[in-house]
């Protein structure tokens, strides 16, 4: 049975001056599914998300959502139609309190035109228990340590009830135990119904959560697969190790296997 | 352990959230304030009256500016410009249309919305001192136009308006009306706060960005929030006019008025409902000081922006917070507030 495709990008490309942040990347994306996007530093990766969500003009491209073409549409309208996404750098709402911050997602996302700010403000109570912050609940978000912040922006994304939810390094900085709860947490927010793309560094979380990764580099599409099939593909492997460490790492593989 | 959590963060005191502590000292200075006012008239006039008339149209004009400075976080200085027009609207429509007071005031107020939105719409794109610049240089064109216009504006003759009816009354009729514009300036932020849109304004001044991916149309929000600081200030120069009987360009497109709505709103606390209306008797206090003190006889736009500069570096969150002993005046804070202020 072939899957309903959410998100579909064609040949999207981002020039910043001579650069070539990202180059013809075709990638589709399948309701439901958790779908992961790595690549070594600079790759590309977070451009390709402010595309999409239409927070930078896209060079040349593509961009369809359900179907319909979203090219160039504003970021505002992009997050009405069910998009959401966290940032790499977190942005909270700093002068308003936890509750705030989430509440506006609750306002004015995907489902934002059905109530009014003081019902909001009451429906978040149960987003805030979600992402494991209700203690904080009245606390100002200038007041909050890191891995908060990033809950937070978790929980401000979700309010906006999308259907597509991009999570941008949301693991970063994270101990151990905290990268944990948070993979749980991605799946509770798929197990919703959310279909996800999701950007980590952590090799970990992406084989223990995503059904797809989809590779870039220098701005292109590098490989797609499983999990497996991906991170053990020499191309991969050389595109973050370098050279020389993948030779090495491809005989000792070869070796292995022999033996 | 954390980073983060290693050593309590620096208490940083940014603008005030939606309803933050502070709220509940200011409404209550508010209340003694207001009672004082309402009685005021009974048993003072001439010299006093107006004084407390033009405080009270600053007060006004500070509520609005509290809308695009305060709460949306847009360094507007040219919302002379609003009440310029305000004045020159009401004032053309009294003389030239013979229309009564009320009509006349609305075109004023009209004109300046409509400017406000004309204008805004490509300015509210830029950020920082650029959008500060780009409003300096658009109130400045405006006064100079309205100066130069001779056969539609008077020019530098002015333009002569009807005199109040009866005239014994004059003082205490626009005391009131005043009086009336800061209540309604009240009311009009505190139930705006509440809703959608005082949120999305107080999104935009912290992240705009991280607002506009939220589904806030950003544009709208500016818009309107710099559309309503000219109603308050298109009104506040309405009554100017009325009440003076006279419009000049040359006064009413002072920047001087702009410097003060600003420093009374950052006096009392920029993001707050009652900051604006408490900042403006601040200003008035430490302004008669000053002039008492000072062999300089009034205020100068330089000493005011200088005092501006002063007051932003010292406490961004107006200086109701030494008072409520919120904050402290140290170097550290000093240049905390340098760093992200970026003044
Ligand atoms: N606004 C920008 N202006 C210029 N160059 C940019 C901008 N944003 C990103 N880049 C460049 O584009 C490339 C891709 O960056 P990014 O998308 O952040 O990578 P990733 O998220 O995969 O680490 C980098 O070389 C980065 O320096
Ligand atoms: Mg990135």
């Amino acid at each position: 049975m072939e899957r309903e495709v959410i998100l579909e990008s064609q040949s999207v490309t981002k020039h910043f001056g001579g650069l070539a942040a990202v180059e013809k990347v075709n990638m589709k994306i399948y309701q439901g599914e958790i779908l992961g996007l790595i690549g070594p530093n600079g790759a590309g990766k977070t451009t390709f998300v402010n595309i999409i969500t239409g927070m930078i003009p896209i060079t040349s491209g593509k961009v369809y959502f359900k179907g319909r073409d979203i090219t160039g549409w504003p970021a505002y309208k992009v997050g009405r139609i069910g998009i959401a996404r966290t940032f790499q750098i977190v942005k909270p709402f700093r002068g308003m309190s936890v509750r705030e911050n989430v509440a506006v997602g609750a306002m004015f996302g995907h489902t934002g035109h059905t109530r009014s700010s003081k019902e909001a403000l009451e429906k978040v109570d149960e987003l805030i228990d979600f992402v494991g912050m209700s203690h904080l609940k009245d606390r100002y978000a200038d007041e909050l340590t890191i891995p908060y912040l990033k809950r937070l922006e978790l929980a401000k994304a979700l309010a906006m009830e999308p259907e597509l939810l991009f999570l941008d390094e949301v693991m970063a900085g994270l101990h151990t135990k905290e990268i944990e709860s948070a993979m749980a947490l991605v799946r509770k927010i798929n197990e919703r119904g959310v279909t996800l793309l999701v950007i980590e560094h952590v090799m970990k979380a992406i084989v223990g959560i995503t059904n797809r990764v989809f590779v870039m580099n220098f701005g292109q599409e590098l490989a797609q697969g499983t999990p497996e099939e991906v991170l053990n593909h020499p191309v991969v492997i050389k595109a973050y190790l370098g050279e020389k460490f993948a030779q090495r790492h491809m005989k000792q593989k070869a070796v292995a296997a022999k033996v | 352990m954390n980073v983060e959590e290693k050593k309590a963060p620096i208490r940083i005191t940014r603008f005030d959230g939606l309803f933050r502590g502070r709220q509940r000292l200011l409404s209550g200075l508010s209340g003694v304030l207001f009672a004082f006012l309402f009685i005021f008239p009974l048993f003072a006039s001439g010299f006093w009256l107006n004084t407390l008339t033009s405080l009270l149209l600053l007060a006004a004009m500070a509520e609005g500016w509290n809308f695009i400075g305060g709460y949306t976080g847009y360094a507007a200085f040219g919302n002379v410009a609003f009440f310029g027009i305000g004045a020159y609207g009401t004032a053309l429509s009294m003389t030239k249309l013979h229309w009564p007071f009320f009509p006349g005031m609305i075109v004023g107020v009209a004109a300046a919305v409509a400017f406000a939105i004309v204008f805004g719409l490509p300015i509210l794109r830029l950020k920082g001192h650029y959008f500060a610049i780009a409003t300096v240089a658009l109130a400045t064109a405006t006064g100079e136009v309205a100066n130069s216009w001779t056969s539609f504006t008077g020019g530098s003759a002015g333009i002569t308006l009807p005199f109040f009816h009866p005239m014994q009354l004059s003082g205490q009729y626009f005391y009131y009306l005043s009086l009336l514009l800061v209540v309604f300036g009240l009311f009009l932020t505190w139930y705006i706060m509440k809703r959608k849109l005082g949120y999305s304004w107080v999104a935009v001044r912290e992240d705009e960005e991280a607002a506009n991916m939220m589904g806030i149309n950003t544009t709208w929000a500016k818009v309107t929030a710099f559309a309503l600081s000219a109603v308050m200030a298109g009104f506040a120069g309405g009554i100017y006019a009325y009440w003076r009987t006279f419009v000049l360009a040359e006064e009413v497109f002072k920047i001087d008025y702009t410097l003060q709505m600003i420093l009374a709103t950052v006096f009392g606390g920029p993001g707050t409902i009652f900051g604006p209306f408490i900042g403006a008797f601040i200003y008035y206090i430490l302004v008669t000081i000053l002039v008492f003190f000072l062999p300089i006889g009034q205020l100068h736009a330089t000493l005011l922006g200088t005092i501006i500069i002063l007051v932003m570096v010292f406490t961004p969150k107006g200086i109701m917070d030494f008072i409520s002993g919120k904050r402290k005046l140290t170097w550290r804070a000093l240049l905390e507030n340098v760093r992200i202020y970026r003044v």
